[in-house]
């Protein structure tokens, strides 16, 4: 049974190993026809131009800028959501709920035409805007559920002792939210790293590329037959973060969720 | 839940901690930015007027050399190739990504036939005659000559002058088909003997190359997509049916895979090369493809202009790229200089050599030793004596979506010929209709 | 009343971001869906009335996607649900290496969707890919599998329930964990088999859970792009061509914006129409717990 489903999850992915590993001419050839194994994909990758680490590293500082400013107005957002009473309550939370089931390429238009106006295009800084924006309504619901969840009876006795607002958050609140901020954390880095119709339409220049856009454009970058050898490696190379990503924060995730998802 | 997990642990409170120094890292590096390169900086008056062109990758890196060339020479001119994708519609879509997101990103861009007339309505282009005069293409091959002009300008300098063409095994047969029965009784026979599996690769996936395989398939039987005079399509005549049913007969009768209906063009050239097929239709580009290759029919393909039907003329689809200067580009006089050179003999005739394009300047069909060095060229200039053009029209773009979708209906069997090609031509008109309703102030509705 | 001000000012600057974002487009798409803005006006916007909507009216293919886009988010999210619900009672299960199996099983769905729909690709490939591969072992012979309407669009659902299972999966089973425990215990002493304890205990308790799941993956899937933009391009012949890649069509290709506003603000309020039906259905279903009231 474990098999079979790590079968299903990995198989493909594997499939993909097994192809960045080897030459054109052995990928057209019979199936299990000895084949020599090279690294040559991963040269051709490595030393594309711009280098393949620089995809890497913009889908990372999107992605960490998305994370930060996300939680910087979250936890905000959130903490006032769950102070509210009465229909604006109400209403924001509905209002967020549609937000966050709102298909995101329908947006892409008008983003495109914002980006004109304010000269936001071909800049990794401005499009972790739009991203912090489309990650914001779950952000939000998580975090309240999450604040939701703690005693009322702290933030009271912290009031008591004459700390304020700030203070309470910082010192006494935040702490307490570490396992909610920290999967809501991942699940935003993650939704950034995987963006695709935002940063196909926002990002033009070579350099700047994120990674989805960058491997989806292997298909056709200097050869004629379609270069599935120089394709596979990218995506195991555009892997390995996410796997390790996975596999250190798999329980915060689940335990986030735990808390959060439904109460929200 | 237990009070426990309402505490937190030492874990959770180090997660938290580390969120918070990725943000700041991503803080740091965001100050770091303007110093590592990634926004450009001011050329100052001593350095040379950067002049950024987009060209697809292949031909980017054709002229690299040249371009290197070029900045060497001093002219207070640097040309800055941007390499964009392969696939023609992925680099329409961020050329045009790139164009509608501000102000000239590139001062040149290197413009596909079948984009000029969306992007000369569009007002993204600036005409050139100013520049070149109106007697300029006066020394190209005639077909080369098509497809640069729109109503009385001149909007782009063609750099190559490629059309389809049909490749054929040398090592299979004594000489290519002379028309389209030949063609098909050569692959039966082949294929019947067990040399080849298939007999004619192309292209049948739903995208634009489809409706280039259908322009020289209309051409072959006599058809025509598109009538500049009416400004209309003429899809659904008895021989345009005919057309698209020979296309229909290849699948049906095993001629072709089933898979051609999602080949692209390299799909298309991978069978082809891997040995797999007697026939394929693609760029001239392929032949160098194949010959750069180590694969099994290197050195024993040939090509040709493609075939009509019997009594028919054949005629390849004009696949050109020449280069258009962008409007609002900031140095227009150093960007025609660079149009000027890029698109001279020099660099055709490097880029025939080393990547099989047609050149456009008929001189260089006469040059000798270049005749020897680029094989390809007496074929490739008999086929630029009838190349065909796909319809001239800003609605282009609508009108190819749509013939495609229903020649690949067709080729998936799901309705016959002279369905698909009815709805098709209904499809077209309706198109015509709608654009043609929305013709505004600005309205440049100059068709061909 | 100090307090009260205070919080709004927090919220503040998140709603602002978020009208931005999603309320501008809105409205932008209202207005320019009564204009026609495209390459025939040079790209500058002019009233043309309701010609838009009338087009859009008598055009069969946004009918066509429509139907072909309900009937993606359908079938995918109805296997995903399912799938999802198995792999989440799998994992919840004590075994050996449970943790490294959960992360395992998660990474499909961390990976970027057009990534790994251009491995399908090649997984699907006539002739040279894995799976025709394995067929002609066998002493079958090759399959265009991305030549027929019907097996692309299996495969189209297929890379989508491989993608996103896992996530359904971890919101399942973030359900599961909050069943006490002893509960279970309770109905097995009372010698429940398996299956009752799944359909009396299980399932109600995570009926919101599913519910949840529900709406999110069907709100994702009607919003179907990049996985059918670069797996099947949308063809053959159109058969898999979904309501946002249309409107990307009709932006990006075909330049014409006022009817790509028209044809994205019309899935928006089709959306709107099928998610709030389904909504009231399932209050009148008798589900009191709906995710967003339930604090």
């Amino acid at each position: 049974m474990r098999l079979l489903v790590l079968l299903w999850s990995l198989g493909p992915l594997l499939w993909q190993l097994r192809t960045s590993l080897l030459r054109p001419e052995a990928l057209v050839a019979p199936l299990l026809e000895g084949s020599p194994w090279t690294l040559a994909n991963y040269q051709l990758v490595l030393s594309g131009d711009p280098p393949f680490w620089r995809y890497l590293s913009n889908s990372a500082l999107v992605g960490l800028v998305t994370t930060g400013l996300t939680l910087l107005l979250a936890v905000p957002c959130a903490y006032g959501l769950q102070k509210q009473r009465g229909p604006l309550r109400w209403g924001v939370g509905l209002g967020l709920v549609a937000a966050a089931m709102f298909p995101t390429v329908l947006l892409f238009l008008a983003l495109l035409e914002i980006a004109r106006s304010f000269g936001l295009a071909n800049d990794l800084l401005a499009l972790s805007l739009p991203y912090t924006a489309l990650s914001l309504p779950l952000a939000v619901l998580l975090l309240r559920a999450a604040f939701a969840d703690l005693p009322v009876e702290l933030e009271d006795a912290a009031r008591l002792e004459g700390l304020d607002l700030g203070q309470r958050l910082r010192h006494v609140l935040l702490p307490l939210l570490g396992p909610a901020l920290a999967s809501t954390g991942i699940l935003v880095f993650l939704a950034s790293w995987n963006e695709y119709a935002i940063a196909l339409t926002w990002i033009s220049r070579n350099d700047l590329l994120t990674l989805p856009i960058a491997i989806a454009r292997i298909g056709g970058s200097s050869v004629f037959t379609i270069p599935y050898g120089a394709f596979a490696a990218a995506t195991v190379l555009g892997s390995l973060p996410l796997l390790l990503l996975v596999l250190l924060a798999q329980r915060a995730i689940v335990s986030g969720l735990t808390r959060g998802a439904v109460k929200g | 839940m237990a009070v426990r997990s309402r505490l937190p642990s030492l874990r959770w409170r180090r997660c938290a901690l580390m969120l918070l120094s990725a943000v700041l890292l991503s803080a740091v590096l965001l100050a770091l930015l303007p110093s590592t390169g990634l926004v450009g900086a001011q050329p100052s008056a001593a350095q040379p007027i950067p002049i950024r062109v987009l060209m697809p990758a292949p031909l980017a890196d054709a002229v690299a050399g040249p371009v290197a060339r070029f900045n060497a020479r001093g002219s207070g001119v640097a040309v800055e190739v941007v390499r964009g994708p392969l696939d023609t519609e992925t680099i329409s879509d961020l050329a045009i990504s790139s164009l509608l997101l501000g102000e000239a990103p590139f001062d040149l861009l290197l413009v596909d036939v079948s984009w000029l007339a969306k992007y000369v309505a569009a007002g993204w282009l600036v005409p050139l005659e100013r520049w070149f005069g109106p007697e300029v293409l006066a020394g190209m091959e005639p077909g080369a000559r098509l497809g640069n002009g729109l109503g009385d300008h001149l909007w782009r300098m063609p750099l190559t002058g490629d059309t389809g063409l049909l490749y054929w095994r040398t090592d299979l047969m004594e000489r290519p088909p002379r028309d389209t029965e030949e063609l098909v009784a050569l692959s039966r026979d082949l294929q019947r003997r067990g040399k080849v599996r298939w007999g004619y690769l192309w292209q049948g996936r739903q995208y634009e190359g489809l409706s280039c395989v259908m322009v020289e398939v209309l051409q072959a039987f006599g058809a025509r997509w598109w009538n500049g005079a009416t400004a209309r399509t003429e899809l659904d005549s008895p021989e345009a049916v005919a057309a698209a049913g020979w296309l229909a007969g290849l699948l049906r009768d095993g001629v072709s895979p089933k898979a051609v209906a999602n080949y692209a063009e390299n799909d298309a050239l991978q069978s082809f090369a891997a040995g797999e097929a007697a026939f394929l239709r693609n760029w001239p580009y392929a032949w160098r493809e194949i010959e750069k290759s180590d694969g099994p029919v290197k050195g024993k393909v040939g090509v040709t202009p493609m075939v009509g039907a019997p009594g028919e003329q054949g005629g390849g689809t004009l696949g050109t790229w020449g280069l258009s200067l962008i409007e609002g580009s900031p140095h227009p006089e150093e960007a025609v200089e660079v149009i000027r050179w890029l698109t001279g003999p020099v660099v055709q005739r490097q880029l025939a050599i080393e990547q099989g394009y047609a050149p456009t300047w008929s001189r260089l069909y006469d040059d000798a030793d270049l005749q020897r060095r680029a094989p390809l060229l007496a074929v490739q200039r008999q086929a630029l004596q009838h190349p065909q053009l796909r319809p001239l029209t800003p609605a282009y773009a609508q009108l190819s979506d749509l013939l495609a979708r229903q020649v690949n209906g067709m080729l998936t069997a799901q309705e016959g010929p002279d369905q698909a090609m009815a709805a098709a031509q209904g499809q077209s008109l309706q198109v015509l209709r709608s654009v043609a309703g929305t013709t505004g102030p600005k309205g440049t509705a100059s068709e061909g | 009343m100090k307090q009260r001000a205070t919080t709004l000012l927090l919220m503040l600057p998140a709603l602002l971001l978020l009208a931005a974002v999603f309320l501008y487009p809105l409205l932008r798409y209202g207005w320019l869906s009564f204009h026609a803005s495209s390459v025939l006006t040079g790209l500058v916007p002019v009233p043309n009335g309701g010609a838009n909507w009338l087009r859009l009216l008598s055009d069969a293919r946004f009918w066509t996607d429509a139907g072909q886009t309900l009937r993606f988010a359908v079938c995918s999210v109805a296997l995903e649900l399912a799938g999802g619900l198995a792999l989440a009672l799998l994992l919840h299960q004590p075994l050996q290496g449970r943790g490294a199996l959960r992360a395992l099983t998660l990474l499909p769905w961390a990976l970027p969707t057009t990534v790994m729909a251009l491995g399908w690709r090649w997984i699907l490939n006539d002739p040279h890919g894995p799976l025709n591969a394995a067929i002609r072992s066998l002493g079958g012979s090759s399959y265009a599998f991305l030549s027929t309407p019907a097996t692309t669009w299996f495969f189209v659902v297929l890379a989508d329930v491989w993608k996103t299972l896992p996530f359904v999966a971890l919101l399942l089973l973030a359900g599961l964990q909050t069943i006490p425990v002893d509960l279970e215990e309770a109905l097995r002493l009372e010698g429940a088999s398996r299956v009752q304890i799944l359909r009396r205990l299980t399932l109600p308790l995570l009926v919101p859970y599913i519910a949840l799941a529900l709406l999110f993956r069907l709100a994702q899937a009607l919003g179907v792009f990049d996985l059918i933009l670069v797996l099947s391009g949308g063809g053959p012949a159109g058969s898999t061509e979904s309501l946002a890649l249309y409107a990307y069509l009709n932006a990006m290709r075909f330049l014409d914006f006022g009817y790509a506003a028209t044809v994205m603000l019309a899935t928006f309020l089709l959306l709107l129409a099928l998610l709030g039906g389904g909504w009231l259905l399932l209050r009148r279903g008798g589900i009191e717990r709906t995710p967003d009231r339930a604090t």
